[in-house]
């Protein structure tokens, strides 16, 4: 019972962990390579969204100082600023992931991994 | 200010300058641009020796990016260790882009070389900062340039295999690079710090309220840490993506890429991990049994290819093993070995891989049952191909036996000799899939049936220099020991 309190309070760290877990689990088992690459972006955005989670204050003001900072309670603004690399690096990937499927889509004329193995077993 | 303090950040600088910068010089200059990646390569080898000076001088240092202290900051901390692992990185790429200069001009198309080089700076680049950044996010980043541009050089040659190898890396490191991610999320949760020392300093007290948050963070960074250096049940993506890949690309991967997440794992255990943690998880445990079995499978699955390149491609999965041992076994001779053979095995595999590119090159194949009779036409090449299967297996004189007799003798200090068992068993496998191509390359008397194209001296003086290194490794070991034990020394 109290284990099933703490993660009602905490339940946004679990969406983040189910989120990474469905992209993960579709990334490695999925065979068509676009729903590979859009399970990549969820696996990376629930990372994101777990980091911009750790850095929320309830009741917290947005990170722009204009008193002292020990009066008004304000949102960290570390994980926020971290995070933009982090998405920033998460669409070159994707970027650079998609470019390769239409390569792969141009040689074998398919983006389904089981079947560019049934061409490539048959060569 | 003096320019020599901030080596550091030049080093990192000068590598992704050229890397910009070669595109546009291999388009208005084309004769400029293979000449200014080697000059920047070498001035980047230059500092980073300076630095091994400055670090022997004085002990280790730190230097923060733009003036900004941590917690604000991003901070490089230059330790012998790490300054041990940017030498070898910076030294292994120069010499595989000496030879990769008359090789790609075969394997790739003309328009694309100024790019290739754009990769090769960018992988360079960012294995060097992976060697010296001391803050988890910058690590990060480091770890996704990496893995971009390492995948991009195995794509940059267009074929079928290549495209496919490419994109199965792709996803699995992406895998690596999430967990990793989340794993700094969990760390960053319960200490509020990105750099090593901050965390360093707040885990022990973070371990004791939230000890779950910390298994975790050590489970996912194993499983990242693995993927990208194909520990062995991670190890899926390797032989595909090296194999595939155009030669220069391949010594480069398997040479280095492979190693420099292997480091960044170790300093993970010794630097951001307290000891306690360490004690009261069997990781080490798991990464000693992890090891064990890759150098075991990827010598048994080396033995049943056909294809020259997959042979010396699950070969890596069983040689990055060893440096998995030697962080594993966590005993200063044991580490020592791991980390010589971490170089040794940097310059071999690489050589290796160089003279099947001399192979393919001058007479285009790959099969390894046609290599017969080799030895009469290449006689240079498959000479340097005996050093290095000689190093590979561990014979006197080479490098590869110095690192397996510390390996051996750390695990004996430790009272697990079951682990120089392994070593040993490994080393008559290596024997069993290496001795028959040489025995066949130079034992056969039947003449050489295939077309030969004479190969360039710029392709043959590399493999002079790796065999040169490696027998000099061999017999000369004791400066590189001596610097690795007292490197390792202080991390204990």
């Amino acid at each position: 019972m109290e284990m099933l309190i703490k993660i009602a309070h905490n339940y946004y760290y679990m969406v983040a962990i189910l989120l990474f877990i469905i992209g993960m689990h579709t990334m490695l088992t999925h065979s068509n390579l676009i729903k590979k690459v859009i399970a990549m972006n969820i696996m990376d955005t629930s990372v994101f969204l777990l980091f911009v989670a750790i850095g929320y204050t309830s009741g917290g003001a947005a990170p722009i100082l204009t008193a002292p900072a020990n009066e008004v309670l304000y949102v960290n603004p570390l994980p926020g600023s971290l995070m933009l690399t982090g998405i920033v690096v998460a669409v070159s990937i994707t970027a650079y992931a998609l470019s390769l499927v239409v390569k792969i889509y141009r040689y074998y004329g398919t983006v389904d991994y089981d079947e560019i193995c049934l061409i490539r077993s048959q060569e | 200010m003096e320019l020599t303090n901030h080596f550091p950040a030049l080093i990192m600088a000068v590598l992704l300058g050229i890397s910009f910068l070669s595109p546009i010089l291999y388009r208005w200059a084309r004769k400029a641009s293979a000449p200014a990646l080697i000059t920047s390569l070498s001035l980047a080898l230059v500092m980073a020796i300076y630095l091994l000076f400055q670090v022997l001088q004085v002990g280790e240092f730190t230097y923060y990016m733009g003036g900004w202290p941590p917690p604000y900051g991003i901070e490089f901390r230059l330790d012998l260790i790490r300054v041990y692992m940017l030498l070898v990185v910076l030294a292994v790429s120069l010499w595989i882009m000496v030879y990769a200069l008359k090789d790609l001009e075969h394997e790739l198309k003309t328009e694309v070389m100024g790019w290739y080089y754009t990769l090769y700076a960018l992988v360079v680049g960012s294995m060097a900062g992976i060697a010296l950044t001391n803050d988890l996010f910058n690590l990060f980043v480091l770890m996704e340039i990496c893995a971009i541009s390492a995948c991009a050089i195995i794509s940059v040659k267009e074929d079928r295999a290549c495209l496919e190898a490419s994109f199965k890396y792709l996803i699995l490191s992406a895998m690596g690079t999430g967990c990793f991610l989340l794993g700094v999320a969990m760390i960053y949760m319960v200490t509020g710090q990105m750099n090593y020392d901050l965390v360093n300093a707040a885990l022990p007290e973070a371990v004791e309220l939230y000890p779950n948050n910390m298994f975790a963070a050590s489970a996912l960074f194993i499983v990242a840490f693995g993927t990208k250096a194909a520990l062995f049940p991670l190890h899926v993506w390797l032989p595909d993506a090296h194999a595939s890949a155009p030669s220069p690309s391949s010594a480069m991967l398997s040479g280095l890429v492979i190693k420099i997440y292997a480091f960044a794992l170790f300093i993970m255990f010794y630097q951001l991990f307290p000891r306690p943690l360490l004690e009261s998880i069997p990781l080490n445990e798991i990464l000693l049994w992890l090891a064990s079995m890759g150098i075991m499978f990827g010598s048994i699955f080396a033995m049943v290819q056909v294809d020259l390149k997959k042979m010396l491609a699950y070969s890596s999965i069983g040689q990055i093993g060893y440096v998995f041992l030697g962080i594993g076994l966590d005993d200063t001779i044991a580490i020592t070995g791991g980390f010589y053979h971490l170089l040794v095995h940097a310059i071999m595999k690489s050589m290796l891989f160089m003279c099947a590119g001399v192979i393919i090159y001058s007479t285009g194949i790959r099969q390894i049952k046609q290599l017969g009779g080799i030895g009469q036409v290449l006689p240079i090449t498959m000479f340097a191909f005996t050093i290095g299967s000689a190093s590979m297996i561990g014979i006197p004189g080479t490098g590869g036996l110095i690192s397996k007799w510390y390996l051996a003798l750390g695990a004996l200090e430790i009272g697990r000799p079951i682990f120089v068992v392994i070593i040993l068993a490994s080393s008559l496998l290596n024997a069993v899939y290496y001795m028959p191509i040489i025995v066949n390359a130079f034992m056969q008397q039947e003449q050489f049936e295939y077309q030969v194209k004479p190969v360039p001296r710029q392709m043959l003086i590399p493999l002079f220099v790796g065999v040169a290194a490696l027998v000099f490794l061999g017999v000369f070991s004791r400066p590189f020991i001596v610097l690795l034990e007292n490197a390792v020394q202080l991390l204990f």
